[in-house]
């Protein structure tokens, strides 16, 4: 019995050991910096994890201003503020069908999203007109916030086919499809 | 419902393009608050200036958000003083603050206007040998540049100032709007509930229950800008009555206020001179007393206005209806509300004569004629769609000259006539009118307007029987205004107004008495004007 332990340990060792080879790199630069870069797959990848994301209304401003999270991540809405506020998408990626309200909640409580739908969602507050943030749906664990430089790098994304898509705001998303092996560049110039 | 358009109609332009220039309507958003707290326009307006709940709010507050304000401000003030130096009052100025960038919003507006084809049909009206003025059918005009600048000093001391630079395109023709120092419930002082008092000292439209001074419309509530003219037609029983004063004039004074726009109870009460010769206060001067700045009034009576509302909001959550805004399902908004009010002005215009006392030296005769006008107004709103009108009713004392033996001295003065020693009662010039109007927010950037406007004078139609350029005699103001404006940017708007008045048939005949033509079934100016204003 004691022996076959030791098989078992020995051979998940070496397995974790030809995944750790498999899985490769992506790194890159996108113009302009605080982009952000995310991996389709040829099939989506839900989170699994329970652990909600939070994007506060505060002092006339969403915080954070850009927020990424992997498909079905539950978001939290939060208002910090002694004014009223609202949440609003009117699309996901353009798909208007995908448009929602969440209404108006006392300053303080929140109010929870789970975004089953990869794409960019546009947060807008029908109060204030001038406030926006943005949601980030990625349809991956594989994503990535460049510096102020539009430096990135994603790791352990295992290898294979990818579309790798750069968003800024007020940019066209451009994609681009690459294979992972090892370490792999992609760079992207937004207009 | 019409089925004649203006173009059809070639005549009324003229008066109207006359009384649209006349036109005091001043609307102002604050830009200055859109830079201080990098927000938009929208976030206290609904359709610039109309105020949304939220706005009413920040206005009651003494232009301040009304919790946190610190918190929004982008622009941190400037401090007078550090805070801590009220713990070394009287022995330090109370600190106080003053906005980080000029508070400094600018405005200007510019006009088209189109009148109906009768416009010329004034022109029969003028006597033989008078060249009548000429009525364009079609006329750009510059409108007005303005400048308004508000805030808050701290210790809830708010400031407004708004002057015109220029209107209609002449630098002269401007001059100063609203300007006055609001002190925010100062009935803290007194330990009495918040809001509950508050003093506002300087020059200011009167709290009136819908602003002329700030509505969303083109041209203004024809019942703001009525005067009360006694008859002067010598056809009648001449009134001693020639009261300049209306309702959109802005007055000097202070004025004592509280509670809140937004609902629940609202009062206010006014103490302000008046100006009723009409004329500027740098005009208004004494050879006795040399001033260059002239008198700001000739009467020494404080005329008062008083008024009271209450605003029932209607939403069945009692947090959401005590609220500054309404929980919609689809995000904040303006409450559904039912808002009841009255208003009372009580003043007193002055006549002077060269008169004569009773032992026959000549002195100047001073009569101070009691006036008031009273009303009450409404204004129900659901969602989107706001209705609200205002009822009010004019009523002048006529102080009519009699001489010596208590006979009525016939008006004009006359030479020839005896000599005025003192005055009576005569019968009183009234007036009554109002005007409805609904508001339809179609989108956040489209607003559908239609309004009513009506003012009956019996002593208007009176004097249009007299004068050397007669008007109609029916020429009480009434006239149905639908209009819509679009939002182009939340700063810039486009507005649209036709001013539909009845039409009728210009019948011109020979007054009996005065000799004179005038028109016994006379017709109204149709006119249609655009507008486009931004706010920067």
């Amino acid at each position: 019995m004691m022996k076959m332990k030791y098989v078992f340990a020995a051979s998940l060792v070496a397995l974790m050991t030809a995944q750790a080879s498999m899985a490769g790199s992506i790194k890159g630069k996108v113009s302009p910096g605080k982009s952000v870069v995310y991996l389709e797959a040829a099939t989506t990848i839900p989170s699994t994890s329970d652990k909600p994301a939070t994007m506060d209304q505060k002092g006339l401003r969403f915080e954070p201003h850009v927020l990424v999270v992997q498909v079905g991540t539950t978001v939290d809405f939060l208002n910090s503020d002694k004014v009223q506020h609202n949440v609003f998408w009117p699309s996901i990626s353009g798909d208007k069908k995908k448009t929602h309200n969440m209404g108006t909640w006392p300053q303080g409580q929140r109010k929870a999203f789970k975004f089953a739908d990869p794409g960019v969602v546009t947060l807008l507050c029908n109060v204030h007109p001038e406030m926006s943030g943005f949601i980030v749906v990625s349809p991956t664990p594989y994503f990535a916030e460049t510096d102020v430089d539009g430096a990135y790098t994603i790791a352990n994304v295992p290898d294979g086919q990818y579309t790798v898509n750069a968003w800024h705001e007020g940019k066209k998303l451009q994609s681009k499809k690459i294979t992972v092996s090892g370490v792999t560049s992609a760079d992207f110039t937004l207009q | 419902m019409r089925t004649h358009s203006i173009r059809n109609q070639p005549g009324l332009w003229c008066i109207c393009l006359l009384l649209f220039l006349s036109l005091p309507t001043v609307s102002h958003a604050i830009p200055a608050f859109a830079r201080q707290y990098q927000t938009s326009c929208a976030t206290c307006h609904s359709d610039f200036p109309k105020l949304n709940d939220f706005g009413k709010a920040f206005k009651d507050a003494g232009f301040k958000f009304p919790v946190d304000d610190e918190t929004f401000l982008k622009i941190p003030p400037v401090l007078l003083g550090a805070p801590a130096q009220k713990e070394q009052f009287p022995r330090a100025i109370w600190p106080g603050v003053i906005p980080g960038m000029p508070p400094i919003g600018l405005r200007m507006n510019t006009f088209f206007q189109k009148t109906a084809g009768n416009r010329g049909n004034f022109g029969s009206l003028v006597p033989a040998g008078t060249v009548p003025p000429f009525i364009p059918k079609t006329d750009f005009s510059t409108g007005l540049f303005s400048i308004f600048t508000a805030g808050n000093f701290g210790s809830d001391i708010a400031f407004w100032v708004d002057s015109d630079f220029n209107v209609g395109g002449d630098n002269a023709a401007g001059g100063l709007g609203d300007g006055y120092l609001k002190f925010v419930n100062i009935g803290r002082l007194l330990k009495m509930k918040k809001d509950a008092l508050s003093l506002r000292i300087g020059r200011f439209e009167l709290d009136l229950p819908f602003s002329q001074a700030r509505n969303i419309n083109i041209s203004g509530y024809d019942i703001f800008d009525q005067a009360n003219i006694g008859a002067q037609n010598p056809a009648f029983n001449q009134k001693n009555v020639n009261n300049q004063f209306t309702m959109a004039d802005a007055m000097n004074g202070i004025e004592f206020s509280g509670g809140h726009s937004y609902g629940g109870y609202h009062y206010s009460i006014a103490f302000a001179d008046q100006n009723t010769s009409g004329i500027s206060q740098s005009s208004n001067s004494s050879d006795f007393v040399p001033s260059p700045a002239g008198f700001a009034s000739d009467s020494n009576f404080k005329d008062i206005y008083a008024r009271f509302s209450y605003r029932f909001n209607l939403e069945r959550d009692r947090a959401s209806r005590n609220a500054v805004q309404a929980a919609g399902a689809s995000g904040p908004r303006d409450h559904t509300f039912v808002n009841l009010g009255t208003y009372y002005f009580y003043g007193r215009s002055v006549q002077r004569f060269s008169g004569e006392n009773l032992i026959g030296e000549p002195v100047v005769l001073t009569a101070r004629e009691p006036f008031y006008r009273v009303g009450g107004d409404f204004s129900v709103n659901y969602r989107a769609l706001n209705i609200y009108g205002l009822f009010m009713y004019g009523h002048d004392n006529d102080q009519v000259p009699v001489d010596v033996t208590g006979t009525v001295v016939p008006l004009p003065l006359d030479p020839a006539e005896p000599t005025a020693t003192g005055f009576i009662h005569g019968a009183p010039a009234t007036f009554t009118g109002g005007f409805v109007q609904a508001d339809y927010l179609v989108h956040p950037w489209l607003m559908a307007i239609l309004r009513w406007d009506a003012v009956n004078s019996g002593e208007d139609r009176i004097n249009g029987l007299a004068g050397a350029a007669p008007v109609p005699f029916r020429s009480t103001r009434n006239r149905v205004t639908p209009g819509v404006q679009f939002l182009i940017h939340a700063n810039i708007k486009a507005s649209f107004e036709y001013q539909f008045r009845p039409q009728q048939t210009v019948t011109v005949v020979t007054n009996p008495i005065t000799g004179l033509p005038t028109a016994i079934q006379p017709f109204r100016t149709n006119t249609a004007v655009a507008a486009l204003e931004w706010v920067f």
